[in-house]
């Protein structure tokens, strides 16, 4: 397994694979040493891991400029609140839902992308898709409870663990975002994966190798719809209600802002990308209405000196970092 | 009957800024295939330089807009130097999000500067509305629509019928073959984005009077720009114009005959409804891939 | 190695759940944020976003408790205020909560715009037990019912307050009963027309058309249209100010001359400064939550306040809101004494009944069972063309 880059590198890729597995074991003593705040933070980044690694299969591995994540996180958040308050759901169970029904929403995201709309065209739409969800979380009154927003259940279990504080939030949330990153991790290294990355280095190559093209587009967006989906319940148990605002543009550009200055295709980017625009903001909480500026410049300045987003400056330290689906 | 015609009047007053705001996109897309997603935040921007000029270097009205179109023209050939030129080499998805940044910037400096305050833009004229039968109108409607007619006639005429204009077609056609004949394609990308934005910046000063000057002011109408350009046909610069149009005179007849809770979202309908219908809009090209 | 790892979580799951059981102990929460010189306070608010104007709230409260503090402070105490952006954001809001409670460790929590993100930081706030005084937002479900630890309260009126406040004034008009409404669809706009609608439907009116206005549109041409053709004696306004002028402008353009009421996110003076057209605003009647008008004489001693910490700040109907609440707190926090604790703060809130703060048009009266401080406000109109605080049609205040 071990790939021959020893002599110019300090770490091989075996090594890695263990330092990836170390991580969430350190991770661990998190809640041992942070206070409620920052703990609450540590879960924000758990679950925008996961938007951002699954907004990057998209944007990243695909090279489509679809904007529907939001959308996708929107309706994993109503699915699992709406199942737990109407349904008496239990939360393990609403989480597979959000999953399933986010998987919907991104088939009928992929639908735009089969009809041949591409590049800014397809953002545009995609956009809209978002817009107009929120749109329906509003006027959806009597199940969404409109700008009121949808409280959700005090008293909520993840498989027999109450989850009533951040601790056990953290726990779960930490199990969830591990299981699917590593699961999205398997997805792009198989032949799926590389056949999604053929696909954005050229599309009509890669429908004459014989390549179903449509159907890994569709994939593709199911796979990201059904991670952001399950971000989306995530996220509704982090905030305990679940309210239309949280779902609006600006959401949308976050996602996209945490894509690019992680690193586009990348799933550690994704990570880091998750890490530094969810910490960011919190400690600039200390400029106060500065906010936008801050988080203009700092995607400006990473556009400009970074354009393959902070991994790559890990890639500086060792070529192993670099998560290849194909060979080049 | 009257009630239609009314609607359709001030639709046609909104639309003439959606156009406007809709033309200028498709100007910078048509030359560098990039779409501004930080538009709206230029648009305010212009608008911002104009009360600054106003207010604080106490500028004639007329001047203050004249040199804020003219600020922004400079802006863009500076976005465009400093800003794209730099990443030209790397995917759409980098410039998509380097025009919101750059709108972000604009966005934040403008509420670091005057975040609690909303402002009363300065009036230019104050026409009384006037009738003609049971049609009322207003000087605001007649001033948007004069100054856009007029623009758009210059705009066209320039496009179509002199040198330049032909020129711009040519490199839209074909930047190899411009190239070819001796255009400096750089300095013509720059100044479409410098063409953009002032002309970005000439809709936000014409709305400011109406929806009054704060930072958010552009964010509405950027969708509504994209709407506009959607439905006439996605980098048609008739197209554009047309969908604007329509798209203004659709909102309010949403608004009136359907329910008022519908008016907001038409643009976001529109754009639906044309992909379901006719991706490639009114007077569109393909924009689609056949894989 | 993964069933190693999944091992190792739930153990370390175990051990947390244990953890949290530990909570802090009694008397350390009674005091926290407390020390001899200073009584820490949490201020969230809207500094940055688009409902950015907000934050006049928040500036004019902490303007008031730094010349608290410039008067000696309370028992030798001194406000350290801790202001928390929450840019009307619920998740950003959440996160200013956490701080504030977890990290900061603030005594209390003051201000609060935004009934949206108050909302979305109750369930944080809530079980803590941690006094939270609502400055300005006005969804009446943040302070009511009272919580289980009975700590929060509404310094302003909330959406019933002045909604019932808007629903009377519309039906002193004489012969008032067909009445029309044209709002916002978002929790803010319903804060104030569903119970002003429960008035009116209560006392023999009844709502003849309902039109919807979104924030940012510029042109209410369909709106003003439809509202001309069902001719209600009266229009319920729930429109931020922008939108309002936007409103009123073309009212009077297609010769809508119908009286119009309006909530408090709007003021008399702006909507007109803002319109630049005293006709238009003629028959603009709208909730006014102070005793005198913006700039009256009784409001200037609270403007140069804030004015003499904000130099720079333009007064308007938002700034001098979250002072009244100010007071009544700054009253019970000199009533509880030098030992100063949470229960007894909140003891000495509940004490507080029939303040007049000589800011608000309304007495704040709190207790065990009823949070909502204010209970009504007064009404600005146009009378002779002069700027007049109102408490029913055709009557001054």
């Amino acid at each position: 397994m071990e790939k021959k880059n020893g002599n110019t590198s300090l770490i091989t890729s075996n090594q890695l694979r263990w330092f990836y597995y170390l991580v969430p074991v350190a991770a661990l003593i998190i809640p041992f040493v942070a206070n409620e705040y920052l703990l609450w933070i540590v879960n924000a980044i758990l679950v925008y891991t996961l938007v951002t690694v699954g907004f990057n299969i998209i944007i990243g591995n695909l090279g489509q400029l679809a904007f529907a994540n939001t959308a996708f996180f929107g309706i994993g958040a109503y699915t699992s609140a709406i199942l737990m308050v109407y349904g008496g759901v239990p939360y393990t169970l609403s989480i597979l839902m959000s999953a399933i029904v986010g998987g919907l929403a991104g088939f009928l995201a992929s639908v735009t992308a089969l009809r041949g709309i591409r590049l800014y065209y397809l953002a545009i739409i995609t956009l809209a898709f978002g817009e107009l969800m929120r749109w329906v979380y509003l006027h959806g009154d009597d199940v969404t409870k409109g700008s009121d927003g949808l409280r959700i259940p005090d008293d909520i279990f993840f498989l027999g663990i109450p989850l009533d504080s951040e601790v056990p939030k953290f726990f779960v949330f930490l199990l969830l975002a591990v299981l699917l990153v590593k699961a999205t991790s398997n997805l792009m290294r198989s032949r799926i994966g590389r056949a999604i990355v053929a696909i954005r280095e050229n599309e009509a190559t890669t429908a004459s190798l014989g390549i179903h093209t449509a159907r890994y587009i569709v994939l593709a967006f199911v796979w990201s719809g059904s991670v952001v989906g399950v971000a989306g319940a995530m996220f509704a148990v982090l905030t305990e209600r679940v309210l239309p605002e949280a779902f609006g543009l600006t959401e949308v550009i976050i996602h996209f802002g945490m894509v690019l200055v992680g690193g586009t295709g990348s799933i550690v980017g994704s990570v880091i990308g998750a890490i530094t625009l969810t910490t960011l903001p919190e400690y600039f909480r200390q400029f106060p209405g500065m906010d936008e500026l801050f988080f203009g410049i700092i995607i400006v300045l990473v556009l400009l000196f970074l354009p393959k987003g902070i991994v790559s400056l890990l890639w500086r330290i060792s070529p192993a970092f670099k998560e290849r689906y194909y060979r080049d | 009957m009257d009630i239609f015609l009314q609607l359709t009047l001030s639709g046609l007053s909104q639309g003439a800024i959606f156009a406007l705001i809709a033309l200028s996109l498709t100007v910078v897309y048509r030359a560098t295939t990039i779409v501004n997603f930080g538009h709206g935040d230029f648009v305010m921007a212009g608008a911002f330089f104009v009360y600054v000029l106003v207010i604080y270097v106490e500028l004639p009205y007329v001047f203050a807009a004249i040199s804020a179109v003219l600020i922004m023209l400079g802006m863009g050939l500076g976005v465009s130097r400093g800003f794209i030129d730099p990443i030209k080499a790397g995917p759409h998805i980098g410039f998509a999000m380097m025009s919101i940044s750059l709108g972000y910037v604009l966005r934040g400096g403008a509420r670091f500067l005057w975040g609690r305050e909303v402002f009363p833009m300065p009036r230019v004229f104050d026409i009384e509305p006037f009738f003609i039968g049971n049609l009322v109108v207003t000087g605001d409607v007649l001033f948007i629509s004069a100054i856009v007619a007029v623009f758009l006639l210059i705009f066209f005429f320039i496009f179509y019928r002199t040198t330049t204009g032909v020129i711009i077609q040519a490199v839209y056609q074909s930047e190899r073959g411009a190239t070819l004949i001796g255009v400096n394609v750089r300095a013509f990308h720059q100044s479409m984005w410098g063409v953009g934005l002032a002309m970005g910046a000439l809709a936000g000063i014409l709305i400011a009077p109406i929806s009054l000057l704060h930072p958010d002011l552009g964010a509405t109408f950027l969708i509504r720009g994209f709407a506009a350009m959607t439905l006439g046909g996605f980098g048609s610069l008739g197209g554009a114009v047309v969908g604007g149009l329509l798209l203004g005179v659709a909102e309010q007849l949403f608004g009136f005959y359907i329910n008022s809770s519908l008016q907001d979202i038409t643009a976001y309908l529109i754009i639906v409804a044309v992909l379901v219908i006719r991706p490639a809009g009114l007077f569109g090209r393909t924009v689609t891939v056949r894989v | 190695m993964k069933s190693f790892l999944i091992k190792c979580m739930f153990g370390a799951m175990a051990l947390g759940v244990l953890l949290i059981g530990n909570t802090v102990k009694a008397e350390d929460w009674e005091t926290t944020g407390l020390t001899d010189k200073a009584i820490k306070v949490g201020v969230m608010g809207p500094f940055t976003g688009n409902a950015s104007s907000y934050s006049k709230t928040q500036i004019g409260l902490m303007a008031y408790f730094k010349h608290i503090n410039d008067q000696g402070g309370i028992h030798g105490r001194k406000f350290e205020m801790f202001p928390e952006d929450t840019a009307c954001a619920p998740a950003k809001g959440i996160a200013a909560a956490k701080k504030l409670v977890h990290q900061d460790k603030v005594f209390y929590l003051h201000g609060n715009s935004c009934s949206a993100v108050a909302m979305a930081v109750k369930p944080t706030v809530s079980p803590t037990g941690i006094p939270w005084i609502i400055a300005h937002a006005v969804n009446p479900k943040i302070t009511m019912p009272v919580n289980e630890k009975k700590s929060i309260y509404h310094g302003v009126p909330a959406g019933p307050a002045y909604g019932s406040t808007m629903g009377e004034f519309v039906m002193s008009k004489p012969g008032a009963k067909r009445i029309a409404m044209i709002t916002h669809t978002n929790d803010w706009a319903k804060a104030y027309c569903d119970p002003a609608i429960k008035v009116i439907k209560a006392t023999g009116g009844e709502i003849v058309l309902e039109q919807a206005l979104e924030r940012g549109q510029t042109d209410a041409t369909a709106q003003v249209l439809k509202l001309k053709g069902a001719k209600p004696d009266f229009i319920l306004g729930c429109l931020y100010e922008a939108e309002t002028v936007i409103f009123l402008r073309d009212a009077k353009k297609y010769g809508l001359r119908i009286p119009v009421m309006g909530t408090a996110g709007t003021d008399l003076e702006n909507t007109l400064e803002r319109l630049g057209d005293k006709d238009a605003v003629k028959d603009y009647y709208v909730l006014h939550a102070f005793v005198d008008k913006v700039d009256g004489p009784k409001m200037k001693k609270w403007n140069d306040i804030i004015l003499k910490y904000n130099p720079d700040e333009t007064i308007t109907g938002f700034s001098a809101v979250s002072m009244a609440s100010g007071v009544a707190a700054v009253k019970a926090l000199q009533n509880v004494g030098p030992d100063l604790t949470r229960s007894k703060f909140i003891a000495e809130l509940d004490k507080i009944k029939g303040l007049s703060t000589g800011i608000l048009a309304c007495d704040i009266t709190w207790s065990a069972t009823d949070r909502h401080g204010c209970k009504k406000s007064a009404v600005a109109g146009f009378v002779d063309g002069n700027p007049t605080v109102l408490s029913s049609w055709g009557k001054p205040w």
